[in-house]
C-alpha cells in the first residue's frame, strides 16, 4: 500500500492523482511512438490522452489553411485529432484505445505539424473564399490537371501506404434481433433498458464508449447524498445483471434505418475475437438517449491549440487523469459546464475566470456560489472574444455579449462553449424532424417516427433524477408499444427474482434484491409519466449565436474539419447560399465528421442570423449516415467465399484440376498448364474426354397443369415431348430475349423431367412461378439439380466407353441421338442416360444421384483408360461448343438480340397464342423490324493482324464498318480442329451477309489499335451437317 | 431498403430475402389479336397510383432466400411499409 500511496502523490508527469473516476491505470504503462518520438500513455488511454499527457499541443493541420489544430473535442466530434495510426490514415486519435508499440503520424503537415511548411498558407486566405474552387482554377481548362494536383497536395487528409497492411484482423459481422434497441448506456438509457426489461422483452444496449454511465461516469459531485459517479455505477451494476438485456460497450451507432434497423459496429478488445464487428439489430421499437455535448461558441480564432470543449478538458482530468493546462479560462453557456470549471479548480487547475454567456440569474445558485467560494471572477454576461497565442495559448480576450469593456486573461488552457445541444444524429438517421426550441436554444426532435422515444439529456434535461425517470418513462413506452409483446412474454416469462439475483452475483449488485422486477409496462408508464411530471424540467439554454467582435481581421471557425470560417458563411449568405443545405454545397461547412457535432446547429443559428431571421427559420443540415465511421474493411465483412463443389471435386483435384468461380460453382476450368486447353479439346474432337457436368440444372415437374406450365415458359409446342426422347427448347423473357435453353423428357402422365444452363439453376423455379402466378394451376417444381450429379462422356470413342460400364443396348439403333433411356451402369446405379451433342460430338450425359458420382466417374475413367480417356474442362467444353456454333446465354445473347436474331427463331412454336408464351408477343413484334444485330460467324484470313508477339484477336473486339462500330466478338479462337481463328459476332444486320468481309478491330496496347479482316459465315463451323452427333 | 414484408407462410422477414416482382399489372393478356402496343403496355408500363400523391400500391414478392412463395401484398412506397400484414400467395 505505501507504494500505491506514493503514486497517488506523484503521478507521473502530465497526470493528475488517479480520482474514483480515472480509467487510466498508471501502473501499466504503454510505450508508442508520434513522429517517431517515444511517448508513454497507460493501459485506459486513447491515443490522444496519451499525446496530450505527454505534452503534445499541435496534432495536425488545417485543410485549406494549414492552421495548427489541438485536441478540441474528446469524442471524436471533428477530424482536428485523425491520424495515420500504424500506416492506416484518418484514424480517430480521441477514440481509439492507445495499444503498446502503436506509431502514430499527424495528417496534412509537410514534416512536423508544429513546422508545417504548407503553413505559409495562412495569411493567403483572400484567395480561398467560400467557394472559391467553383470560381477559380476552371480557365484555362488544360491547366486543371495542374491546378488539382497542387491542391490535392495541398489539402487532403492522409496518405494511403500502398504496402501498408489495412485490413489486420478479423472483421466480424452480427446480425441481432431485439425488440427493444437503446442507444446510449448514460443514465437515460440504462434506466430505459431496465424499465424495458422489466416486461421480459430482449432489450439491447448500445454505448458507444468503452465503459456504460454517459456523463455520470466522470462526475464527482454529491447528488442525493453520493457522488453521481456512484449512482451510475449503480445503474451499470443492475443492467449487467439483468438476463435479457444484451450490453454492447465499444459500439457507435452508425444509423438508424427503415422498420428501426439499427446499425453500428464494436470495436474489440483484447477478450473479443474480432478487431472490429458490424453488427445490424432490428429491434421493434428503439430509446434513443444519445445525450447532450457542448455547441462550440464560434469566436475568433477558437480553433487555437488549446481551445477546448468543456466536455473534452473534463474529462481528459476525470477520465484520463491527464492534465488539461496549468491555468484555465472558461466561457461557457451551461451549468455543467460551470460544474467542470469547479472540478477543475478543486484538482488544482488555476482557473483565472470563468465567463457565462448567459446573463445574471440563470444559472444555478449553488454552483455560481462554488465559483465564488473559490475567488474565481464570474462574469455572467460575459464570452470569449479572441484566443490569444499560435501552436500554444498564451491568454484570451473576454467581452460583454452586449455593451462595451475588454478583459485579458493570461491562460494556456480556453474552455469555450455556447451551452450544450442535443446529439441528434442517431434520431435525425432515424428519421426524426427537427425543430428549434426557444426555451432550451437547441434543435430538438419535434416529431419522432413511429416505434422511435427519445430520453435523457438530448432532451435537454439536466437533472438526474429526472433523466433517469424519463429514461424509465420512454423504457415503458417502448415496450408497451412491442406488438409481440404478449407472445414473447409467454415464450420467455420476465426473469423470476431468484434466477436473476442469481446471475447478478458477479456484479456486486445485493443478492437479495432482484435485478428487475416483473411489471406491466402500461401501469409502470402512467406512474413513471406522473412521477416525471413532479420533476424539474430542462433549464434555460444559451442563445448566443457566436462571440463578441467576431470576424474582426480574425478567423473564426464554424466547421474545423472544412476550415469555413464565419466569414465564409457571411461569403456564402452574400452570394445566395442563404440556407444551411445550400452554404453545405458552396463552402463545405458540414462535409466533415463534425457534420451535426460541431458544424450543424451553429451553421444553421448563424446562417438565421445573418438573413435576419429568427433560429426558428433554419434547420441544421441533414445528418448522413455513418455516423461514426467504421473502416471499410469492417463494412466489406469478413470476405467468406462462400461456394458449391461439385461431388467430384476431389477427384478433379487428383487429376490436377485448375478451378474457377462459375456462379455459386467451383468448376475446373482446366486440367494442364495450357491455358488454350488444345490437348483437352482435340481429345474430345478425335479421341474421348470426360466432363463434371453436375452444376447443370435438372428439374422434375409433375401435375395435372405440369403441361400448361412448361407451354407458357418455353417457346416450343412442349405437348410435342415424349417419353425416351429430348425434346431441345429455349425460355424467353418478356422482351423474346433468350434466357435460357436446355431439353424436356416426359417421363410419365403430367410428369417431365428437363435441364436448364447451370446458371439458371437457382432461378428456375422463381421464374416458372412467376409467369404462371395469375393462373392457380397445379403443378409441382422441383430442384434436382445438387441431387443429381452429371457426367458427360464425349468424342467419338464416347459408345465404346459406355459400353463397357453397361450391359444396356445403347447401339445407335437402339440409343439414337436426342434419346433419353434409364441404363444400369456398373454394380447396378441406375442412371439417365441423355444422348445430346453440345459439344459437337457422339456424347452421353449420366444424371445419377450425386452419392454415386464418384463412383461413376472412376467407372468410366477405368474402362476408358487403354482408350486414353481424359478429364476436359470448362473452357475446352467452351471452345468445343463454340466451334460446333451452339451459344451459350449470355455470350453470344444480350439484351439487345431476341430469339430469332441470334439464328434460334425456329424453335418458336408461331401458331400457339393460347398458352400465351413468354416472349411470343416481342418475337411477332422484332420479327421483322430493321436495324436489328444478328449473329453471324466469321473467319479471320490467315496472315492478318499484329505481327509477332502481339496478342490474337480476342473476345470483346469490335466490328467496323466505315468508320462507325457496327458490332462486337462475341468469342473467338484458334481452332485446331478446323486450322484457322473462328469466332461469332453480333452486327448490325445489313453487315450479317454470308460472304461478305467484316473489318474487326481491338486495342493492341493503349491508343494503338489492330485490324483483322474477316469472311462472314454461318456460325456452324464444325459438323454443320451434325453427321458426327447421329453417328 | 431497409423495410420487411410479410410473408404468408413464413412471417414478418427483412425485405434481402425477397425478390421484387413489380407492380401488380393483371393477368398476362390474350395473345390473340394482341398488337405489339398493347404488349408493351403490358410488360413495361407501371402508373403509380395516387400520381405524385403516391398510394399504396399491390405489387409481388418473392420469398427467395426462404419457402419460397410469391406473393402479393400493398406497399406504401413513400413510407415502404405494408398497408395490412399477411401477403396473398399466388
Amino acid at each position: 500500500m505505501p507504494a500505491d500511496r506514493a503514486a497517488l502523490q506523484r503521478p507521473p508527469p502530465g497526470r493528475l492523482p488517479p480520482g474514483p473516476t480515472c480509467q487510466v491505470d498508471f501502473s501499466r504503462p504503454l510505450e508508442f511512438t508520434f513522429l517517431g518520438r517515444p511517448l508513454t500513455g497507460f493501459a485506459g488511454d486513447t491515443v490522444a490522452s496519451a499525446m496530450y499527457a505527454a505534452g503534445v499541443r499541435v496534432f495536425g493541420r488545417s485543410l485549406k489553411y494549414h492552421r495548427p489544430r489541438g485536441l478540441y473535442s474528446i469524442d471524436g466530434e471533428s477530424s482536428t485529432t485523425f491520424m495515420a495510426i500504424d500506416g492506416v490514415p484518418n484514424e480517430c486519435a480521441e477514440t481509439t484505445q492507445l495499444t503498446a508499440g502503436m506509431s502514430v503520424h499527424a495528417q496534412n503537415v509537410r514534416g512536423n505539424p508544429r513546422t508545417d511548411r504548407f503553413s505559409v498558407i495562412n495569411p493567403f486566405d483572400w484567395l480561398m473564399p467560400a467557394g472559391f474552387y467553383y470560381h477559380l482554377f476552371h480557365r484555362p481548362y488544360r491547366l486543371w490537371p495542374l491546378f488539382q494536383n497542387g491542391l490535392r497536395r495541398m489539402a487532403g487528409t492522409g496518405v494511403l501506404d500502398p504496402r501498408g497492411e489495412f485490413a489486420s484482423g478479423i472483421r466480424a459481422e452480427r446480425y441481432l434481433n431485439a425488440d427493444i434497441a437503446v442507444v446510449g448506456g448514460g443514465p437515460a438509457g440504462m434506466s430505459a433498458a431496465l424499465a424495458a426489461a422489466e416486461s421480459g422483452l430482449r432489450v439491447c444496449l448500445f454505448e458507444r464508449r468503452p465503459r456504460l454511465g454517459g456523463h455520470l461516469a466522470w462526475r464527482v459531485r454529491e447528488y442525493e447524498g453520493e457522488p453521481l459517479h456512484r449512482r451510475g455505477d449503480a445503474l451499470a451494476a443492475r443492467l449487467q445483471a439483468a438476463e435479457n438485456v444484451k450490453v454492447f460497450t465499444s459500439s457507435p451507432v452508425t444509423g438508424v434505418w427503415g422498420e428501426n434497423l439499427v446499425t453500428g459496429f464494436t470495436v474489440g478488445d483484447d477478450g473479443d475475437p474480432f478487431r472490429e464487428c458490424h453488427w445490424e439489430c432490428r429491434a421493434e421499437t428503439v430509446v434513443v438517449a444519445a445525450g447532450c455535448m457542448d455547441r462550440p461558441l464560434v469566436f475568433n480564432h477558437n480553433d487555437r491549440p488549446g481551445v477546448m470543449q468543456a466536455g473534452a478538458a473534463w474529462r481528459l482530468a476525470r477520465t484520463y487523469g491527464v492534465r488539461p493546462g496549468e491555468a484555465a479560462v472558461f466561457s461557457v453557456g451551461d451549468d455543467l459546464s460551470l460544474e467542470a470549471a469547479v472540478d477543475l479548480a478543486d484538482l488544482g487547475i488555476a482557473v483565472q475566470a470563468v465567463a457565462d454567456a448567459r446573463g445574471e440569474g440563470r444559472q444555478d445558485p449553488a454552483l455560481v456560489a462554488a465559483i465564488e467560494d473559490r475567488g474565481i471572477p464570474f462574469l455572467p454576461g460575459w464570452a470569449a472574444s479572441r484566443a490569444i497565442g499560435g501552436r500554444r495559448l498564451k491568454g484570451c480576450e473576454l467581452r460583454p455579449v452586449t455593451g462595451a469593456g475588454t478583459s485579458h486573461f493570461p491562460c494556456d488552457l480556453l474552455v469555450a462553449n455556447a451551452g450544450m445541444q442535443s446529439r441528434i444524429g442517431v434520431l435525425a438517421t432515424a428519421g426524426a424532424k427537427l425543430a428549434y426550441c426557444t426555451h432550451t436554444h437547441s434543435y430538438q426532435a419535434a416529431e419522432l417516427p413511429p416505434g422511435v422515444f427519445a430520453a435523457g439529456s438530448m432532451t435537454s434535461l439536466r437533472d438526474p433524477r429526472t433523466i433517469e425517470a424519463a429514461g424509465r418513462a420512454e423504457g415503458y413506452r417502448a415496450a408497451a408499444s412491442c406488438t409481440g409483446r404478449s407472445a414473447r412474454r409467454a415464450r420467455h416469462p420476465a426473469p423470476e427474482a431468484g434466477q436473476a439475483a442469481a446471475s447478478g452475483q458477479d456484479t456486486g449488485s445485493d443478492p437479495a434484491q432482484p435485478a428487475i422486477q416483473p411489471t406491466d409496462p402500461v401501469d409502470a408508464l402512467e406512474s413513471s409519466e406522473r412521477e416525471l411530471a413532479s420533476l424539474p424540467g430542462p433549464p434555460p439554454g444559451c442563445d448566443i449565436r457566436h462571440g463578441p467582435a467576431i470576424g474582426r481581421g480574425a478567423k473564426a471557425f464554424v466547421d474545423l474539419d472544412e476550415d469555413g470560417t464565419w466569414k465564409n458563411v457571411k461569403e456564402s449568405a452574400a452570394q445566395g447560399f442563404d440556407v444551411p443545405e445550400l452554404a453545405k454545397r458552396f463552402g463545405g461547412f458540414g462535409l466533415g465528421p463534425g457534420q451535426y457535432r460541431v458544424t450543424g446547429q451553429n451553421l444553421a443559428m448563424i446562417m438565421a442570423d445573418l438573413r435576419g431571421d429568427p433560429p426558428e427559420a433554419a434547420t441544421p443540415t441533414t445528418v448522413r449516415p455513418p455516423l461514426v465511421a467504421p473502416s471499410l474493411a469492417t463494412l466489406a465483412g469478413p470476405g467468406h467465399d462462400v461456394h458449391k463443389r461439385t461431388p467430384l471435386h476431389h477427384e478433379q483435384t487428383a487429376r490436377g484440376a485448375i478451378f474457377r468461380r462459375a456462379g455459386p460453382w467451383q468448376r475446373a476450368r482446366q486440367f494442364s498448364a495450357d491455358p488454350t486447353c488444345r490437348d483437352e479439346i482435340l481429345n474430345v474432337r478425335n479421341n474421348v474426354g470426360i466432363l463434371d457436368s453436375s452444376p447443370l440444372g435438372k428439374f422434375r415437374i409433375h401435375g395435372p397443369d405440369a403441361l400448361n406450365a412448361l407451354q407458357r415458359v418455353y417457346i416450343s409446342d412442349m405437348s410435342t415431348a415424349r417419353p425416351g426422347r429430348c425434346k431441345y427448347s429455349a425460355m424467353c423473357n418478356d422482351m423474346g430475349q433468350l434466357m435460357d435453353d436446355g431439353v424436356v423428357v416426359k417421363e410419365g402422365e403430367d410428369d417431365y423431367y428437363f435441364t436448364t444452363s447451370s446458371g439458371r439453376a437457382g432461378t428456375t423455379v422463381e421464374w416458372f412461378r412467376f409467369h404462371t402466378r395469375h393462373d392457380g394451376w397445379d403443378y409441382n417444381l422441383v430442384n434436382l439439380t445438387d441431387v443429381l450429379g452429371s457426367l458427360n462422356i464425349a468424342g467419338p470413342n464416347a459408345r465404346r466407353v459406355l459400353a463397357r460400364v453397361t450391359t444396356d443396348d445403347i447401339s445407335n439403333d437402339a440409343f439414337p441421338y436426342m434419346a433419353c433411356r434409364r441404363i444400369t451402369v456398373g454394380d447396378g446405379v441406375e442412371a439417365r442416360c441423355l444422348r445430346l451433342g453440345f459439344v459437337g460430338e457422339l456424347s452421353y450425359e449420366l444424371h445419377a444421384p450425386a452419392s454415386y458420382s464418384r463412383y461413376l466417374w472412376d467407372l468410366v475413367t477405368e474402362a476408358g483408360a487403354d482408350l486414353g480417356i481424359a478429364p476436359f474442362g470448362l473452357e475446352a467444353q467452351y471452345c468445343l461448343r463454340a466451334e460446333k456454333g451452339h451459344v451459350i446465354i449470355g455470350a453470344e445473347s444480350e439484351q439487345r438480340v431476341t430469339l430469332t436474331d441470334i439464328g434460334m427463331g425456329w424453335m418458336w412454336d408461331r401458331d400457339d397464342t393460347a398458352s400465351k408464351k413468354v416472349g411470343a408477343p416481342a418475337l411477332r413484334a422484332c420479327e421483322r423490324q430493321s436495324g436489328r444485330m444478328k449473329l453471324v460467324g466469321f473467319r479471320v484470313a490467315e496472315g492478318q493482324g499484329p505481327p509477332g508477339d502481339a496478342p490474337p484477336l480476342s473476345d470483346g473486339a469490335v466490328v467496323i464498318a466505315a468508320g462507325e462500330i457496327v458490332g462486337y466478338v462475341c468469342t473467338t479462337r484458334r481452332s485446331d480442329t478446323l486450322g484457322w481463328q473462328y469466332g461469332m459476332a453480333l452486327v448490325r444486320e445489313e453487315d450479317a451477309v454470308k460472304g461478305g468481309t467484316i473489318q474487326l478491330q481491338q486495342e493492341e496496347k493503349p491508343g494503338k489499335r489492330a485490324t483483322f479482316s474477316a469472311t462472314v459465315t454461318s456460325p456452324h463451323f464444325h459438323d454443320p451437317k451434325g453427321t458426327r452427333l447421329r453417328a | 431498403m431497409t423495410f420487411r414484408l410479410t410473408c404468408p407462410v413464413c412471417g414478418k422477414r427483412d425485405v434481402y430475402e425477397f425478390t421484387f416482382g413489380g407492380q401488380e399489372r393483371g393477368a398476362r393478356p390474350p395473345q390473340e389479336g394482341l398488337t405489339a402496343e398493347e404488349h408493351f403496355r403490358w410488360t413495361q408500363f407501371r402508373m403509380i397510383p395516387g400520381g405524385t400523391d403516391a398510394e399504396p400500391q399491390e405489387e409481388w414478392w418473392y420469398h427467395g432466400q426462404g419457402c419460397g412463395v410469391w406473393f402479393r401484398t400493398t406497399r406504401d412506397a413513400a413510407t415502404n411499409r405494408e398497408v395490412e400484414d399477411g401477403g396473398d400467395a399466388g
